[in-house]
């Protein structure tokens, strides 16, 4: 191609017409801080990570379980509470092992997959949460629904009536898909601005060695 | 020790920084852009300096880490390039022997660069580098072959971005 061929010899008779930067600023540069999309990977996985992990300390159902008086509930819970931690942990591992892989010395395929790699690792650390918030909502709900002696009220009156324990249900199902559905955007709208790039990019290198 | 490491790179840095402008020049428009990308690429550079092992040359890991961090780390604020900033942004130097078709060919080759895509653009920074396509494959991670078959297909668009 004729046309690049002028543009290779324009690109090499202005390869040393830039100013040039001095060694005082290239001392000032590597002391300031890095605003790499990794970076913001990084602070926005951590602050996720706490959240869900402090968040499991606040919906704590201690006091309904008091309420309730049956001691293997209690123990149930104890386990699953275990459970958790371990799976927090095992998240947080793989988390750092795969943020560890992410270098800018490997080649560009490489390091996309390793960045897109860590951050799935987040994000199923939120769908395992948002899947155990929902599931023991349902648990709770209807263990308060049976057991917890305040309901009993609720519990004559629906009985009662069918259409009243339609709604009931219908009003949770609700809520939980609307809790989920702002999850999904805002997810979309956080890591849409951040990865949409990246996201292109590496689809075009995979295409590339289709 | 750890003084040394940075002024042996500073010094290093100095000497390679024109591979970095070069790619600053074709990824963004305008002077702040093309300040900001510098910054983000020499501290990347630093930052991986340690796993620098000096089995290659200083020069060849800079394209490396310099292209990774234009195409994947760095935020972008402006996609597109005007012509006025395209303009501003160019350096010609004036020969002698000015040649002005030429010359006119060559702006609108720049402007057609600049509509590539971000892997596109750096398969044609290598080429433009004079870089073999093994280099080019290894860099971008993809295999020899479809480095090639990938550069006549930017040739094509590039083609068919100068004759609509």
């Amino acid at each position: 191609m004729k046309e690049l061929d002028l543009l290779k010899k324009d690109w090499k008779k202005n390869a040393n017409s830039f100013e040039q930067i001095s060694e005082t600023e290239i001392y000032k540069m590597i002391h300031k801080k890095s605003s790499s999309i990794v970076k913001w990977i990084l602070i926005i996985s951590i602050l996720e990570i706490l959240f869900w992990t402090v968040s499991n300390f606040f919906f704590s159902t201690d006091e309904m379980l008091i309420k309730i008086k049956h001691p293997e509930m209690i123990f149930y819970l104890e386990v699953m509470t275990s459970f958790n931690y371990v799976i927090v942990l095992i998240f947080v591992y793989f988390f750092y092992k795969n943020y560890k892989t992410i270098s800018t010395t490997e080649s560009t395929k490489l390091l996309m997959s390793s960045i897109l790699k860590t951050r799935k690792t987040v994000q199923y650390y939120v769908w395992y949460n948002l899947a155990m918030a929902v599931i023991s909502s349902i648990i709770s709900f209807f263990i308060a629904f049976i057991y917890n002696p305040d309901m009993e009220f609720f519990r004559d009156k629906l009985a009662a009536n069918g259409q009243a324990m339609f709604m009931t249900i219908g009003i949770f199902m609700l809520v939980t898909l609307v809790f989920l559905g702002l999850f999904w955007c805002f997810y979309r709208l956080l890591y849409g601005t951040l990865l949409r790039r990246l996201f292109a990019n590496y689809k075009e290198l995979k295409k590339i060695d289709f | 020790m750890s003084e040394n490491l940075e002024q042996s790179f500073v010094a290093q840095l100095k000497a390679n920084q024109n591979i970095i402008h070069k790619i600053c020049r074709l990824y963004t428009a305008g002077e702040d852009a093309h300040k900001d990308l510098f910054q983000e690429i020499t501290i990347q550079l630093w930052k991986a300096y340690p796993k620098f092992r000096g089995d290659s040359k200083f020069s060849t890991w800079t394209y490396r880490v310099a292209l990774n961090t234009a195409i994947t780390l760095y935020r972008k604020t402006k996609r597109t390039i005007s012509t006025v900033e395209y303009e501003s942004h160019q350096h010609f130097v004036k020969d002698v022997d000015y040649n002005y078709e030429e010359e006119e060919q060559i702006k609108l080759m720049y402007k057609a660069v600049y509509q590539l895509n971000d892997i596109e653009k750096a398969l044609v920074f290598m080429y433009l580098e004079d870089k073999d396509y093994q280099e080019i494959a290894e860099t971008l991670g993809i295999s020899e072959v479809n480095a090639r078959v990938k550069m006549n297909r930017i040739k094509g668009k590039l083609k068919k971005i100068l004759n609509p």
